[in-house]
């Protein structure tokens, strides 16, 4: 049989290089971490022991990845014991880290048109998306409910469909289009939710066929993405989240339902995942 | 010295942590437990991970038909250890054997089986068809707490037990092992029934029943609500269960695969203390999955500070000396 899986995931002693802390109990932990930082993707995420007092690890998304310099970034919000932990790791403390874990997004050719939404916690792998699509020119929309963890401007690229506003400084730079949503009030942010943006911009698109959806948020964001991707007949792809126990495939401690056309299954999200097709995770109730 | 004669000089150092299961020759006494390591090629994605480490390896136990398992929330953490409410997801037995047993490779490890029926039927059948299979033995799994049906019916009942041990003989030559439930009040009496009944090896233990509520919604964390507690927080209680059924099974020469909470080398050579064969972990390899071998690492040591015997025959020489020590005192 095939054993290409054989020996794709690495256990590291990863040395964190930085943690910088950003507004909300967020933070952006950079790793060095050479096997990790060379065969991470987009949507794709490692399994932490943030402390030894914990008995399960803790799944991060991997934000950005250096393969030269072989770092990875992480962005995580203080919820729990493990986050915790992590935020109050400083330099050269060592984290054993499993990883890269799971099969991430991947972006259709025949669909250039592609739109990416984040929210909260779910950012990070959006950003990492966002900024490996650069060259053609993705559009990003974040929504956040506590300050963004990164630096915002007006943007200056205009994209039809969207209003001006708030955009990521880092994207703006790249030459990718974004906007911000946020019902907290945040300045320059559209006061709404990701998905009100995204209705606009599929709104005014006249080739839905050559537009995907891709998305990582909060559930109800990506139970609405999907619907949006219905509505509009356009497919989207949705990473999710579940508590995980293993991160190898080994314990279907992380398994969701999906429809197959075989019928319903239970999928690892840990190793079948993190990305799913939002039409086979959630799609129309059945009558 | 070249790296590959270096590492060949060591292997040759290195005592044999070989053991005798009813009668089959286990590598090392380290058994990797089931549900742990899905369907044997899982843990293989870890580089360094290597199956031949494990003496053996217990596969996701296995029904007649295929289940889906229970809703999300599955697992969830506890003070050192964890819940767990898969609901016996697995494939079912034809795919097991027909699909997942021929792409194993036997020649890496010992791959048993794990089968739970909802019927005494069931558990028959289930024997039967793995009786033709390549497995090297079949473990009876009476003791998931997560299924409705079966499970702990049978496990927490001495007598169902045993009936279900003596209809899986009837239907299988193939090494037997009945994997004991701890949620019942004489795990030993449990085993002695089962041991009657024809077991040739024990299990001690599976996970105890448990449950967690999130105080912010007020409702139970794991979807299914009931849930099997596991890792070092069992470790106690999953140990002193081992020493419990040892005195019962080892006059008849009934081998015990002592687990429950394992996740060093010391916690191995205390299960194999209180009386177990071999030593099964599970939990410890979701947060160090390379664990396995360090634990043969550290049985390599032990052996050699002990005087470099066999590992049945250390652990026998030092529970020997400490009963003649004056052991039994209690602080
Ligand atoms: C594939 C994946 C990628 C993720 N990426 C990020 C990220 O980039 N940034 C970020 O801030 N968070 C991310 N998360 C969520 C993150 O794993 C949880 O916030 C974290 O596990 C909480 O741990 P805690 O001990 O601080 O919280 P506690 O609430 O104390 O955790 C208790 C238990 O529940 C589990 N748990 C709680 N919330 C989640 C959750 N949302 N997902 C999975 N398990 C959970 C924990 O792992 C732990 O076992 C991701 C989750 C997944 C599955
Ligand atoms: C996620 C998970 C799934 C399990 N699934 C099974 C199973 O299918 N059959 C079984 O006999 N035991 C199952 N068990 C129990 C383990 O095999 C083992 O007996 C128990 O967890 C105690 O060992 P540990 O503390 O080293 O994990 C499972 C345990 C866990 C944590
Ligand atoms: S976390 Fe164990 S299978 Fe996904």
């Amino acid at each position: 049989m095939s054993r290409a899986h054989r020996g794709t995931i690495f256990l590291e002693e990863a040395e964190v290089i930085e943690n910088d802390r950003r507004p909300a109990g967020q933070h952006v932990l950079r790793m060095r971490s050479p096997a990790v930082a060379a065969r991470a993707e987009p949507g794709s995420f490692v399994h932490l022991r943030c402390g030894a007092s914990l008995a399960m690890r803790r799944p991060m998304s991997v934000m950005r990845a250096d393969r030269a310099e072989g770092w990875f970034d992480l962005l995580f919000k203080e919820v729990g014991a493990g986050t915790g932990l992590l935020a109050r790791c400083g330099r050269g403390d060592r984290l054993s880290v499993l990883g890269p874990i799971g099969r991430g997004f991947s972006p259709s050719p025949e669909r250039p048109r592609r739109l990416l939404l984040g929210g909260g916690v779910g950012i990070p792998p959006i950003v990492f998306l966002a900024e490996h699509l650069a060259a053609s020119r993705p559009v990003v929309l974040m929504g956040s409910e506590v300050p963004f963890p990164f630096d915002l401007r007006p943007s200056s690229i205009p994209e039809a469909g969207l209003p001006a506003g708030a955009a990521l400084g880092c994207l703006e730079a790249a030459g990718v289009p974004s906007r911000t949503a946020s019902r907290a009030g945040l300045p320059g942010c559209f006061d709404g939710l990701v998905t009100d943006l995204a209705r606009g911009w599929l709104g005014v698109r006249s080739s839905r066929q050559r537009v995907e959806l891709f998305a990582c948020g909060p559930e109800p964001m990506l139970r609405a993405v999907a619907e949006l991707g219905r509505e509009f007949g356009v497919p989207s792809q949705l990473a999710l989240e579940e508590h995980m126990a293993c991160g190898t495939g080994g314990c279907a401690g992380c398994n969701v339902l999906v429809r197959t056309p075989a019928g319903p299954a239970m999928k690892r999200v840990c190793v079948d995942g993190p990305v799913f097709d939002g039409a086979s995770v959630f799609g129309a109730a059945t009558p | 010295m070249s790296n590959a004669a270096a590492a060949r000089q060591s292997q040759e150092v290195r005592p044999s942590l070989a053991v005798d299961l009813c009668g089959l020759t286990l590598a090392s006494p380290v058994v990797l437990l089931s549900g742990c390591v899905g369907f044997g090629e899982e843990y293989t994605r870890v580089a360094g991970f290597d199956n031949r480490d494990a003496g053996a390896i217990c596969l996701k136990g296995t029904t007649l038909e295929p289940r889906l398992g229970n809703p999300p929330h599955r697992v969830h953490e506890t003070p050192c250890g964890m819940l767990n409410s898969i609901g016996l997801q697995n494939p079912g037995s034809r795919e097991v054997i027909e699909g997942i047993l021929p792409a194993l490779d036997f020649a890496e490890t010992r791959f048993f089986a794990n089968i739970a029926g909802a019927t005494l039927g069931e558990y028959a059948e289930l024997a039967r068809r793995f009786d033709d299979s390549p497995v090297d033995a079949i473990e009876i799994n009476i003791s998931c707490p997560n299924v409705e049906e079966g499970g702990l019916i049978f496990g927490n009942d001495p007598v169902m037990s045993a009936r279900v041990v003596e209809v899986c003989r009837r239907a299988t030559a193939k090494p037997l092992f009945t994997k004991l439930s701890p949620n019942q009040t004489d795990v030993a009496e449990n085993a002695r029934r089962c041991i009657e009944a024809g077991t040739d090896g024990l299990a001690v233990v599976n996970t105890f029943v448990g449950m967690a509520i999130d105080v912010e919604t007020g409702r139970p964390v794991i979807g299914a609500v009931r849930a099997g507690l596991s890792g070092p927080a069992i470790k106690p209680l999953a140990l002193h269960l081992v020493y419990q059924v040892h005195k019962v099974a080892a006059p008849h020469g009934v081998p015990i695969i002592g687990q429950g909470g394992v996740a060093s080398t010391e916690d191995a050579i205390e299960f194999l203390l209180a009386g177990a064969s071999a030593v099964g972990i599970g939990t410890a390899l979701f947060y160090d999955p390379l664990v396995c071998r360090k634990v043969n690492e550290g049985l390599a040591e032990w052996l050699v500070r002990r005087g470099a015997g066999g590992v049945a025959e250390t652990a026998q020489s030092v529970r020997a000396a400490a009963a003649g020590g004056g052991g039994g005192r209690t602080g």
